[in-house]
């Protein structure tokens, strides 16, 4: 029982890394109906560049390698970067030229394209191993009734579930929020009433950057590792989230995240490894095909601009 | 003919069929990005049958292209029901799950992979790869293509038209699905062992943005991305050495395994996507320019009646 | 069905959107070979009993009866097989396919089969549906050229090909709505006289129309709706003597305008 009660827990902080992307992901589709594929890239390059600054450097400036907590803040901030720049050569061309079928996801395709270069690029500048991040030790450990917790992944938690909490409270509360919504729900009509949507969407491109990078940065100091093949593992379990949950939902995808972490240690634990991988995306599946709005979803977002 | 061009012709084969394996759905509007899942179960249909059995290539191959229509026919249904991003979630989920059931498969090597005892030469798949190609363009030249394209276009007007829309797109995809198992199947023959790892999402994603490169308007186009993505290492062969010594310097690493030169390629892929979507989403080959470059039907300008009137 | 049977009846059709009743209880025929135009301010319903003849859209009660049958359950791909073609208010051609190409989408509901799905139209020789949609071009003024749709050609002519499309059917009931929309006065009297020649071949026109002038030339019945209502079904010639359908356009007659009447003012 208190085995299945650690895994649970496991779950569940496993979840939370899964939790920041897959809210970046119904972001991005709740706001601007566009599935952005760049996401699990920006995690990983998040990750990817904090280990770099720190073992080697910022690059072509021969200074010595970064401290792990400057190392951070600075790949956060890159990652932000990188998605303004993302915005600026996807999310500008979508052209409702035709109304088509494919038209919507011309977005989705360029973001495949940034996946490949971020990626790639990656790959080549770092090589494929995965690198020991050096960070806190991750070892402190805190027993509530039996089960361990480990302190970063429950600092994690709370960071995460502040972010999620503070990013809903700007969506409800605050005139870029509205602003958001507005998009969200119609953009023409938006546009008529005055809403600035080359100012307000790159806010949601640059929330992606912070969200991803935030859950790069966590992850490495939680897991001690990273590789240029994080951002696809991460990716699929966070889409699944975000599928569950119910596009455009955040906390659907709080919930979507947390539910597919706890299925991955449940399955593992009953099953084995080899079966996570089925599992999860079956569910998926099966969500898409039964009841595609998920949890907590609209029936309109993600079908296309029609 | 050596050996080196051998194996790249039959590589730009598969590639070829695998491109016309993932343009069908794309014509007819519904973009496939789980084509890894289709060439696997065309390529472990026909592994299993070699490895266990011992069937020949005659037998191995219709075989799987039969199992590989049959699973995407079977699946299209709920897929094609679903619109948009969730349509590309599915296709995308799907590949996942036939790979992570595969990877459980004790019976079909698991990770472990299958070797494959039956091997054809390069003959077989140009050989195939050309009659697929003649195919498609006899497809897309009768009313069954014509129909694809109005589905694409504007799937509303073509059901008042009389079509089947739902009933065309299921075709298009089982169509497509089976090719994929060819594609699949020929790989498993060629190369002589499957791994369910070389069947991953990368894989998907890189056939549906070489066909998208090329323009899904035409025959043409998915012939053109195919033969482009397959040549473009060849290319690199000559500029990559320099590039290399390049980064290493800049970056100020030492140490670090290099990373396979097929990166380049992709990031090469990555930046024509973006672009290509910027400025010309149709892809290169358009109808449009197609039609231009025909010169042997009787043309006649256009009057423009209302300014007589 | 005898000579008195009309082409196309609506009995009693009412269709509501959520809370909007958007066609309530109308009910008129439509005579084969008829011309009959229907017509009224913006938001009356017009374009909604359209999609509902072409089956878009299923009436909450009432029925749809062409020749006799009630059709309101059929599927929409099936109504073009009935004799029921439309043209669209938007124009609604295929952007990446020729102009030929367009027409011989028209053709697909006499192509039916999976053999003919399976022929070549342009590979080897010609086809006859090819010939055929090139002739029926040339034959309505429009000399071709088979290029992109959308962006090389004028709107009027794109609008006259929709009609050729929706024509290319053989229908029985031709819908048109909206057909001289954004067009100047000499290309609608060439829409007009080509309107005409249609309806010779015993094609019957149920015409949606803003300007009057092409209704009071080509139609000879008018049907009139207001807010979801039917308010006139009767001769062009004393359509616009009408109470009810002045009221319909310009407001209710002996109240100065004002706030509280704002509602009854309609552009005409």
């Amino acid at each position: 029982m208190m085995l299945f009660l650690q895994q649970v827990s496991n779950g569940i902080m496993l979840g939370s890394v899964y939790v920041t992307v897959a809210v970046a992901f119904t972001l991005t589709i709740g706001v601007l109906n566009f599935l952005n594929f760049t996401i699990p890239t920006l995690f990983m390059l998040a990750g990817m560049l904090a280990w770099a600054l720190s073992a080697w450097g910022v690059p072509f400036v021969h200074a010595g390698p970064m401290p792990w907590q400057a190392a951070l803040l600075f790949a956060i901030g890159v990652t932000v970067v990188a998605s303004l720049f993302v915005e600026r050569f996807t999310f500008r061309f979508l052209k409702t030229r035709y109304g088509d079928a494919t038209e919507h996801a011309i977005p989705l395709v360029s973001s495949l394209g940034f996946l490949l270069i971020i990626e790639n690029l990656i790959r080549i500048g770092y090589g494929t191993d995965t690198q020991r991040f050096p960070g806190p030790q991750a070892d402190l450990s805190v027993n509530i009734g039996g089960i361990f917790l480990r302190v970063p992944q429950l600092i994690s938690l709370v960071i995460v579930l502040g972010i999620v909490a503070g990013l809903n409270w700007v969506l409800r509360h605050s005139r870029i929020g509205r602003g958001l919504r507005a998009i969200a729900e119609n953009p023409d009509a938006a546009n008529i009433l005055g809403v600035e949507a080359n100012k307000l969407v790159p806010i949601v491109f640059m929330l992606t950057g912070l969200l991803c990078g935030l859950a790069g940065v966590l992850f490495a100091i939680n897991y001690g590792e990273v590789s240029p093949q994080m951002g696809d593992d991460i990716g699929s379990k966070a889409i699944a989230g975000m599928v569950l949950g119910g596009l455009g939902s955040i906390w659907g995808a709080v919930i979507g995240g947390l539910a597919i972490g706890l299925t991955e240690m449940l399955t593992i634990h009953f099953f084995g490894a080899d079966t996570v991988q089925v599992a999860v995306w079956g569910l998926l599946l099966l969500t898409l095909f039964l009841r595609p709005q998920g949890l907590f979803g609209h029936h309109s977002i993600g079908k296309g601009k029609l | 003919m050596s050996g080196y061009w051998a194996g790249i012709l039959t590589i730009l084969a598969i590639n070829v069929i695998m491109a016309y394996a993932i343009f069908l759905p794309v014509a007819t509007g519904q973009l496939n990005l789980g084509g890894a899942g289709f060439q696997a179960v065309g390529a472990y249909g026909a592994a299993f049958l070699s490895s266990k059995y011992g069937l020949s290539v005659w037998l191995t191959i219709p075989f799987a292209m039969a199992l590989t229509a049959l699973v995407s026919f079977l699946i299209a249904f709920p897929l094609l029901r679903t619109k948009g991003v969730y349509l590309v979630l599915a296709t995308f989920a799907f590949a996942e799950v036939v790979g992570g059931a595969i990877l459980n498969s004790t019976m079909l090597g698991g990770p472990m992979g299958l070797s494959v005892p039956a091997f054809v030469e390069y003959q077989v798949p140009v050989v195939s790869a050309l009659v697929v190609t003649v195919f498609i363009f006899y497809l897309m030249a009768t009313r069954f293509g014509l129909v694809m394209r109005a589905a694409h276009d504007d799937d509303v007007v073509t059901d008042l038209m009389g079509v089947n829309v739902l009933g065309i797109r299921v075709a298009a995809f089982a169509i497509g699905g089976a090719l994929a198992g060819l594609a699949g199947a020929l790989y498993a023959h060629s190369f002589s062992f499957v791994e369910i790892q070389g069947f991953n999402a990368s894989l998907s994603i890189y056939v549906l943005l070489y066909v998208l490169l090329g323009g899904t308007q035409t025959a043409w186009g998915p012939l053109a991305g195919a033969i482009f993505f397959t040549m473009l290492p060849e290319a690199l062969r000559v500029a990559l050495p320099a590039l290399k010594g390049w980064m290493g310097l800049a970056m100020g690493i030492q140490g670090a395994r290099t990373a396979p030169d097929e990166s380049w390629r992709f990031v090469i892929l990555g930046v024509l996507t973006v672009l290509m979507m910027m400025f010309r989403s149709e892809g290169l080959i358009t109808r449009v320019m197609v039609e231009k470059l025909r010169f042997r039907r009787r043309t006649v300008p256009l009057v423009n009646v209302d300014a007589h009137a | 069905m005898t000579a008195q049977t009309p082409l196309l009846s609506l009995r009693n059709v009412s269709k509501r959107f959520g809370g909007l009743a958007v066609i309530s209880d109308v009910s008129f025929d439509v005579p084969a070979g008829t011309r009959m135009a229907l017509i009224g301010p913006n938001g009356a319903g017009k374009t909604t009993i359209f999609n509902l003849v072409s089956g878009f859209y299923q009436p909450d009660a009432g029925d749809i009866v062409m020749e006799g049958h009630a059709i309101q359950t059929v599927a929409s791909r099936r109504r073009i097989g009935l004799g029921i073609a439309r043209s669209f208010q938007n124009i609604r051609l295929m952007p990446h396919l020729s102009v030929t190409e367009n027409i011989m989408l028209g053709q697909q509901a006499r192509a039916g089969g999976v053999v003919e799905m399976l022929k070549p139209l342009s590979l080897f020789g010609r086809s006859h549906w090819r010939d055929e949609a090139e002739t029926l071009l040339n034959d309505m003024g429009l000399h071709t050229y088979p290029g992109e749709v959308v962006a090389n050609l004028p709107y009027g002519i794109r609008k006259k090909i929709e009609v050729v499309r929706a024509l290319v059917a053989r229908p029985k009931l031709l819908l048109l709505d909206e057909p001289a929309a954004g067009l100047n006065a000499a290309e609608t009297d060439n829409l007009t006289a080509f309107l005409e020649r249609i309806s010779d071949t015993g094609v019957t026109l149920l015409v949606v129309e803003h300007d009057m002038g092409l209704v009071r030339r080509l139609c000879d019945h008018v049907v009139v709706l207001n807010f979801g209502r039917k308010i006139y079904d009767g001769p062009t010639a004393s359509v616009q003597n009408d109470p009810l359908v002045l009221e319909a356009y310009l407001g209710p007659r002996d109240t100065a305008p004002s706030l509280a009447n704002a509602e009854g003012c309609h552009a005409a």
